[in-house]
């Protein structure tokens, strides 16, 4: 009987003392040194690259950085977490959604007196890091999509580059005629990005600010439009597949690395994934930016990275750290070694004048005609609610027409972007 | 805790002479000592977190509540949303709850057949069968999800092809994935494919302890196959069918993974939501934690009734016969 209890005592200490563990774990070290979080899934070698500027940090300053790697699907629970536990790094890598979302909390550094003047830097990625007139997310890095091709199914058939949306259909007709086996020109119901440029195309657009609200814009004309004419390259031109009306951005990647794509909207970042995947088929790779519906381009997704300062952290030294990140001898390396687009507009031209075939169409798509998402700190849950892909998805499923569609979308992304 | 409120009522429910009632105490209260470790861990692991998810329920919970550390209870606002929300109504309850009573009952009746045949195998063949059975059993939801998408992959599955060599369906194919019934039909050939060998071993380990006389004697009374399993195996396993089906229902109302990993299940397609997917795209997806809350407590109110109705109707059975 008596050794009972303090056994069970020794239970609810250890299991206390667990408890505290989790709460507690990881900020042990970081009291030491500069705490960073880098999104895993970037660049296949980071350690090198990481380890090489902690160096230099610690040459320059004398303290210690130690590096996490948070893989991006797991990004945004990790800083929730960060936030319940108290165990958030100095510095992240933040995705340009979350960055208005932890600024409106209140969890990220204000950054403008550190930054200055940030015209040297791409407009979108400003812009997307800015919150309520202050600069939160310094632009880090950028990704965007345009069109992948197959160079050699194109020479096999004689076909050109298209250079508006006619000459994309005829382009993508051709092919599903001529390739039985192939998919011409997917429409992913599930890949938000790849159906904006349609929208942003035609001249319509998601949401916008006025005053104190937001408007959503998908029910205009215009965006309607160039939902429909998206839609209609699978439903009335049949140069999509049945499956693709489920597919994400992924399942278009590794569809193209099978071989059964000929031409898709894809991230300047694939073709060295493509590449790797299958070698032979890297050799027959061609990009070329989003037409637009009468020539000219359409506007893409600017993606890409903000580097963050979290409050609370000593805001000096963790701007030492992003200064060394985004300056530019360690911006050019990374560019090299990850294949993204550097953050300054002057580094960005220099590539549109590469050689490169697969690097040049994509520097001219930021550079052209590239966007960035509507800048709120509701955005996220616009994302995670799916909206845009439930959108294309019940048109493509016939549960729904154009204007339906659009109409609930719209609805679903004012109420959520207007909520306090 | 436990330890300390037993004696008093088996105490009270035996009156005995002073001496014995110590030692009845003591033995009383040993079993309760011996479970005190476990019943802490539960309690820390299991209760904890459950009263946690019910005062989460109870209030506008967001990420600025996470920052802050304040709460912000709102008494049953979330709950009064959530029932009058029409979406829970036409497309997660019914997409958890008929899916959940046709994937139980099909579990249950292929893993009966199954064991009724592994039942009638001499030992060699049987050990085989099971050893079958056993890989299916032991394959992570998340593979064999991805296997069974692969499988009904729309433009270029196994089943498109097929389908396509029969003349079942033309050129421009089919997309299950889109549609609510077809996309709970994969899920079903999926949980039951999952869940058969569970209940297709424990009814095995049933029929084998049925009294072989009791068959002898149905045989002479002229009793068929069917009747033989009506009369005499059905009642003898009622007990291990009772367990089976409870836990099924149990594994089978909360099905995830096995939605979420699927074309559209993620939330970009509502027809095909079920209460655990959208607790999950509610609470942690969309950062309201209350919300995502309360349609688990929903989830788990609904399991804990479906559970007592019939474990009642089983019990009371069993008192009549």
């Amino acid at each position: 009987m008596q050794p009972m209890i303090p056994r069970t005592a020794a239970v609810l200490t250890a299991l206390a003392l667990t408890a505290a563990g989790c709460g507690g774990g990881g900020d042990d070290e970081a009291s030491e040194g500069l705490l960073v979080w880098i999104m895993e899934g970037t660049n296949p070698d980071a350690t090198a690259y990481f380890d090489a500027v902690g160096e230099r940090y610690e040459e320059e300053t004398g303290t210690p950085v130690e590096v996490q790697f948070v893989p991006w699907a797991d990004a945004h629970d990790r800083f929730t977490k960060g936030m319940a536990g108290g165990t958030l790094p100095d510095v992240a890598e933040l995705g340009t959604t979350f960055t208005p979302e932890f600024a409106e909390l209140g969890a990220l550094a204000d950054l403008t007196g550190q930054a200055g003047d940030t015209s040297a830097y791409n407009e979108a990625l400003v812009e997307a890091g800015t919150y309520d007139g202050s600069l939160y997310g310094m632009p880090w890095y950028a990704g965007v999509r345009s069109v992948l091709y197959r160079t050699d199914v194109f020479e096999e058939h004689g076909l050109e580059v298209p250079e508006n949306w006619d000459e994309l259909r005829e382009t993508a007709v051709a092919i599903s005629e001529a390739e039985e086996d192939m998919v011409a020109f997917p429409v992913p119901g599930d890949a938000a990005y790849s159906v904006m440029p349609f929208v942003w195309g035609a001249g319509g657009g998601i949401a916008e600010r006025s005053g104190d609200r937001w408007e959503g814009l998908l029910t205009s004309e215009e965006s309607r439009e160039g939902l429909t004419y998206y839609t209609d390259l699978a439903l009335e031109d049949g140069v999509s597949s049945t499956g693709a009306a489920t597919w994400k951005e992924t399942d278009v990647q590794d569809n193209f690395v099978d071989g059964n794509v000929a031409m898709a909207i894809s991230g300047s970042w694939t073709p060295r994934a493509i590449s790797e995947a299958d070698p032979e088929l890297g050799e027959n790779l061609g990009a070329f930016p989003i037409p637009g519906p009468d020539g000219g381009y359409s506007p893409s997704f600017l993606g890409g990275s903000h580097l963050g300062v979290f409050e609370g952290a000593d805001t000096e030294a963790a701007w030492s750290y992003i200064e060394l990140l985004t300056g530019d001898e360690f911006a050019r390396r990374w560019t090299e070694e990850s294949t993204y687009f550097p953050g300054k507009q002057a580094q960005i031209e220099a590539l549109a004048d590469s050689e490169d075939p697969l690097v040049r169409p994509f520097a001219e798509q930021i550079l052209e005609a590239s966007r960035a998402a509507p800048v709120s700190p509701k955005w996220g849950e616009v994302e995670g609610a799916q909206v845009l892909p439930g959108m294309v998805q019940s048109v493509l499923n016939g549960d729904a027409t154009v204007e339906e569609a659009t109409e609930t979308a719209n609805t679903e992304i004012e109420d959520t972007l207007n909520q306090d | 805790m436990t330890a300390t409120t037993t004696p008093g009522r088996s105490g009270a429910a035996a009156p005995r002479p002073r001496p014995l009632l110590t030692r009845r105490r003591r033995r009383a209260l040993l079993p309760w000592a011996l479970l005190a470790p476990g019943l802490a861990v539960l309690a820390g692991l299991l209760l904890f977190p459950l009263g946690r998810v019910l005062w989460l329920s109870v209030q506008d919970y967001g990420l600025d509540n996470i920052l802050s550390g304040e709460t912000d209870y709102i008494g049953l606002d979330n709950y009064a949303e959530l029932l009058s929300d029409g979406y829970l109504w036409r497309v997660a309850l019914p997409n958890t709850a008929l899916f959940a009573v046709v994937a139980v009952a099909a579990t249950v009746a292929f893993g009966t057949l199954v064991a009724l045949l592994l039942a009638t195998l001499r030992p060699l063949a049987r050990t085989a069968v099971i050893s079958c059975v056993m890989i299916a059993w032991a394959m992570p939801a998340v593979t064999g999800t991805y296997v069974w998408i692969w499988i009904f992959d729309v433009d270029r599955g196994i089943v498109r092809q097929a389908l396509e060599a029969l003349g079942l369906l033309g050129p421009e194919g089919l997309n299950w994935f889109a549609d609510r019934v077809l996309f709970y039909g994969i899920v079903t050939l999926n949980i039951v494919h999952h869940g058969f060998p569970f209940v297709a071993v424990t009814v095995l380990a049933g029929l084998l302890t049925v009294p072989r006389e009791l068959h002898e004697a149905a045989v002479i009374d002229g009793a068929g196959a069917w009747q033989r399993f009506r009369h005499v195996t059905l009642p003898v396993l009622r007990p291990v069918f009772a367990v089976v089906t409870i836990l099924s229902t149990i594994w089978d109302f909360k099905v995830f993974a096995q939605v979420f990993l699927m074309p559209g299940g993620d939330g970009a397609n509502r027809q095909v939501l079920n209460l655990g997917v959208w607790s999950y795209l509610q609470g942690i997806v969309q950062r309201d934690y209350g919300m995502g809350a309360a349609v688990a407590v929903l989830l788990t109110l609904l399991l804990l009734a479906v559970t007592l109705v019939y474990l009642r109707s089983m019990f009371r059975e069993e008192e009549l016969r």
